[in-house]
């Protein structure tokens, strides 16, 4: 054997697999070097004199005639799409080669070098990375349906604390249209005053029981995350038209302080409902031994200053300073909150009520509530120490990142690496 | 006399009652003013209602019975808390020496109970 000159020895040695073809003489290769043996499992000595009708399939060589030919008459150097080459062992090596058309001034010949790339490794990577991301996403999704299944579970137990009172809320109209009913079915004068204030009690009656249902039935519906533009004032005297037996009942006297025009906060109005209901049901049971008991709902909205970074290292900063937020406070002059508490106020299941009378799963689910919203919820005793506040900050702007249906899964990778496969007969 | 905090309830009540049972009626919808308005006016009958902002129907009933003029007064006790279904057939719930109706209220059952309780009452 010829000692091999220093080119020769340089391909040989090379990390990447090295062909050439000989594109007068039916495109036999006239190189192969050694990292191409390795790769195609094929020795130099069985491929070189031979094309590649003679060491591929016939599906395999046919496209890599024309990918050959292409090369010859663009006359530059092609990336050829990666491919998947099937040794005779029956593993697969990902290639990725570029073909380049060399004239051969010596022996005036056009050749078509290939030089390729065995990128197994990267792509089994890449699918390794890609699985564990696909995991990670299927892991996070059920973490969020099991969210939305305990907001919704707390939701049911609101509904369970309320029915009694909106019931009897129902009853109220109920009793008013039978009594309608009773007066008109009696017989009645054509000049009877009463008919006509009547006839217009009943209907208001019946819109007032149609408002309460249908307040209820909102509320207990079942969704995802459905986030719309609205003032908070709706949201208030949705809320209060549930809650009004329980506020009458206790006997608290509520005050509104709720400016008419403001900025509108983009919230779930069932989701927040149960938030509102959640603050106000703790608000009058802190307030049972109080002889007057008063609830002050007040709204504003305001520029942030001081924000005071979130010392709890939650995953990013909710507010900046600057930013317009729309900020609902929840006053009572009950007992306030025991030092002992405050700091476990929101952790799941820790109630300071007797066993059957909450779960303690209301501030969490609240605080979960708002904060899929990019809001915060806080709840201090007040400055006068007369009670406590719940204070919920919204921002005013439309944010859309929270949006659940927003996924950060990485796409799918274009898999479309053309398979080839060696012939058996080499 | 009728007490509730629902104007509604107690305009329509009040004129039922004036068409069909020939009573003279005096609404208040304010509880905390129910003393003073029935010592003033003096009815043979209170009905009244349970659940109201200030004061509930229980305080109600307890300082109309412990007032020297009202205290033989006749009290109804109206209120949708009460489970209709335990009070069929005309049945009547007690609370204490009143009566207790469930709302939405039976005319016909009111006003024979309200006729037996002024009846019952007179000397």
């Amino acid at each position: 054997m010829e000692p091999l000159s220093i080119i020769e020895s340089v391909l040989e040695s090379l990390p990447v697999a090295i062909f050439a073809k000989d594109a007068d003489d039916d495109f036999r290769f006239i190189l192969w070097n050694k990292k191409q043996e390795e790769v195609t499992t094929v020795r130099a000595e069985k491929a070189l004199g031979k094309n590649d009708y003679k060491l591929f399939s016939k599906e395999s060589a046919d496209y890599f005639r024309s990918v050959d030919k292409a090369v010859i008459n663009r006359g530059s150097l092609m990336k050829v799409p990666d491919e998947i080459l099937e040794t005779k062992d029956g593993e697969e090596v990902h290639l990725r080669t570029v073909k380049i058309p060399v004239f051969d001034e010596e022996t005036q010949r056009q050749l078509v070098v290939g030089i390729s790339e065995d990128i197994t490794e990267q792509v089994k990577s890449h699918e390794q990375l890609e699985s564990l991301n696909k995991t990670l996403s299927e892991a996070n999704r059920e973490l969020q349906e099991t969210q939305m299944q305990l907001i919704q579970a707390e939701k049911l137990e609101s509904i369970g604390r309320l029915a009694a009172g909106v019931a009897h809320e129902v009853k109220n109209p109920l009793a008013l249209l039978l009594l309608g009913v009773d007066y008109l079915s009696q017989g009645v004068e054509p000049d009877d005053a009463n008919v006509d204030k009547i006839l217009t009690q009943m209907r208001e009656a019946v819109d007032r029981a149609d408002r309460i249902v249908r307040g209820l039935v909102d509320f207990s519906s079942q969704r995802a995350l459905t986030r719309e533009p609205m003032q908070l004032s709706r949201l208030v005297e949705e809320v209060l038209l549930l809650v009004r037996h329980e506020l009458t009942r206790s006997n608290t006297k509520i005050e509104l302080d709720i400016p008419e025009e403001l900025p509108e906060v983009f919230l779930d109005l069932a989701k927040f409902e149960q938030v509102l209901i959640n603050l106000i049901i703790n608000a009058v049971h802190a307030m049972s031994d109080e002889p007057q008991p008063k609830l002050v709902i007040h709204v504003r909205s305001e520029s942030l200053h001081r924000v005071v970074k979130n010392q709890g290292a939650r995953k990013r900063e909710v507010f900046r300073e600057g930013d317009r937020v729309v900020v609902l406070e929840i006053r009572d002059n009950g007992t306030g909150i025991d030092s002992k508490d405050s700091g476990r106020l929101f952790d799941p299941f820790y109630t300071t009520k007797a066993t059957g009378k909450g779960t303690g799963l209301g501030l969490s689910v609240s605080r979960k509530i708002v904060a899929l919203h990019s809001g915060e919820l806080s709840i201090k005793n007040r400055e006068d120490h007369k009670g406590a506040v719940a204070r919920i900050t919204l921002p005013t702007k439309i944010d859309k990142t929270t949006d659940s249906s927003k996924s950060n899964q990485l796409k799918d990778v274009d898999n479309n690496a053309r398979k080839l496969s060696s012939s058996g007969d080499v | 006399m009728l007490v509730d905090d629902e104007p509604g309830f107690t305009e329509l009540l009040k004129m039922n009652l004036e068409k069909s049972g020939d009573y003279e009626v005096q609404i208040e919808n304010d509880s905390t003013k129910a003393l003073a308005v029935a010592r003033k006016f003096q009815p043979d009958a209170i009905l009244l209602d349970v659940v109201m902002p200030g004061l509930d129907g229980g305080d109600v009933q307890a300082l109309i019975q412990s007032d020297p003029i009202l205290s033989n007064t006749p009290i109804i006790m109206l209120t949708a808390l009460v489970d209709s279904a335990e009070l069929s057939e005309g049945a009547v719930a007690q609370s204490g020496s009143s009566v207790m109706l469930p709302k939405p209220v039976d005319l016909s059952l009111l006003l024979r109970v309200l006729g037996e309780a002024i009846d019952a009452n007179q000397p």
